[in-house]
């Protein structure tokens, strides 16, 4: 992942859409959140501490409804398992000589779109640097907490006035994984993508959107299992 | 501050510094050369990709009116994007303008 310019500077202008993405995202968080009765405050904590987008909207939602402590924590930590996978497949790809000294750090950015924007890196020939992902996974947080703070400061309806840069701006993390998924896209692993696609939809169609995303990766892994 | 938000988001959030973080300093990908886990661990990014991404557009398509013209520009111009640049960053940017843009046209 290492080009003419610093590592670091490269990963923060690698993950230009991650942070324009994310700020919309988080500014809906930190509305929904002051909204829900939480202080300016509290919504920041939940995305410093928690930095998950789609279990900080359910916490909001656990939170309210008067869920026990215990329970509201493990539906969360469960929403998140897939997260596991994320380390080993980007270590995979890296390489064996790949050092991971500072990933107690780094690796907690490791989000969807950070890993995925990683491994679109690496598979375009880049190589790993954790430089590279700390400005990766430094913008993304970055944009996430002002997002919030943002969001949670202006309260609701302040991009009711602007829907075509509402709309922009919520198309950008589709946008970013077609084009991730266009930068890894090679005959062997179409049917990788393929079955995970498939998976997703029935999963989420059956049961939720979070259980079809935990299938949809399991199912497309399991498929790169038993080719040939 | 709400004591049970501060303790589900200090649970919640000490497990995904662990999910992250744990997996990556264990390097597993160094165990198994050319064993299941390694087939696995190689087929779990484009998995993960496709799966986020259809994740992301089935909100956008399953409301039943087929596919809505915003969506359809935006995806064309990031497929020829990519197909002119090779620029992750320039696709998506421009797939997200030309998505907000059709919906200032349209009004």
């Amino acid at each position: 992942m290492t080009g003419t310019r610093p590592p670091l500077a490269d990963g923060l202008i690698a993950g230009l859409p991650i942070v324009l993405g994310y700020f919309p995202i988080a500014f809906s968080f930190g509305v929904a959140a002051t909204r829900a009765g939480f202080t300016g405050l509290e919504a920041f904590a939940l995305s410093a501490i928690i930095y998950a987008g789609a279990s900080q909207f359910l916490a909001l939602a656990l939170l309210t409804s008067g869920a026990p402590v215990l329970v509201s924590a493990f539906t969360l930590i469960a929403m998140n398992l897939r997260h596991v996978l994320y380390g080993p497949a980007l270590m995979k790809a890296a390489g064996r000589g790949a050092t991971t000294r500072r990933a107690w750090a780094w690796a907690f950015g490791l989000t969807d779109e950070v890993f995925g924007q990683a491994l679109g890196a690496l598979a375009r020939g880049q190589s790993f640097s954790e430089g590279y992902m700390f400005g990766l996974g430094i913008g993304a947080y970055a944009s996430w907490l002002a997002g919030t703070a943002v969001g949670a400061l202006a309260g609701g309806g302040a991009l009711d006035g602007w829907p075509a840069v509402s709309a922009g701006l919520g198309f950008m993390l589709p946008a970013l994984f077609l084009a991730l998924l266009l930068s890894i896209l090679s005959r062997r692993q179409v049917p990788v993508i393929v079955i995970a696609g498939a998976a997703t939809v029935a999963g989420t169609l059956a049961l939720s959107s979070t259980s079809g995303i935990l299938l949809g990766m399991l199912a497309g892994a399991a498929a790169g299992v038993v080719r040939r | 501050m709400n004591t049970d938000l501060l303790a589900i988001a200090l649970l919640a959030g000490a497990a995904n510094w662990a999910f992250r973080v744990l997996p990556t300093l264990a390097r597993t990908d160094r165990l198994t050369p050319g064993g299941l886990l390694e087939r696995f661990l190689s087929a779990t990014g484009p998995a993960a990709i496709a799966t986020l991404f259809v994740a992301a557009v089935l909100p956008e398509l399953s409301g039943g009116k087929g596919w809505p013209l915003p969506f359809v520009v935006g995806t064309l111009v990031v497929l020829a994007a990519w197909g002119t640049t090779r620029s992750v960053v320039i696709a998506t940017l421009a797939g997200a303008v030309l998505h907000g843009a059709t919906v200032w046209a349209l009004g």
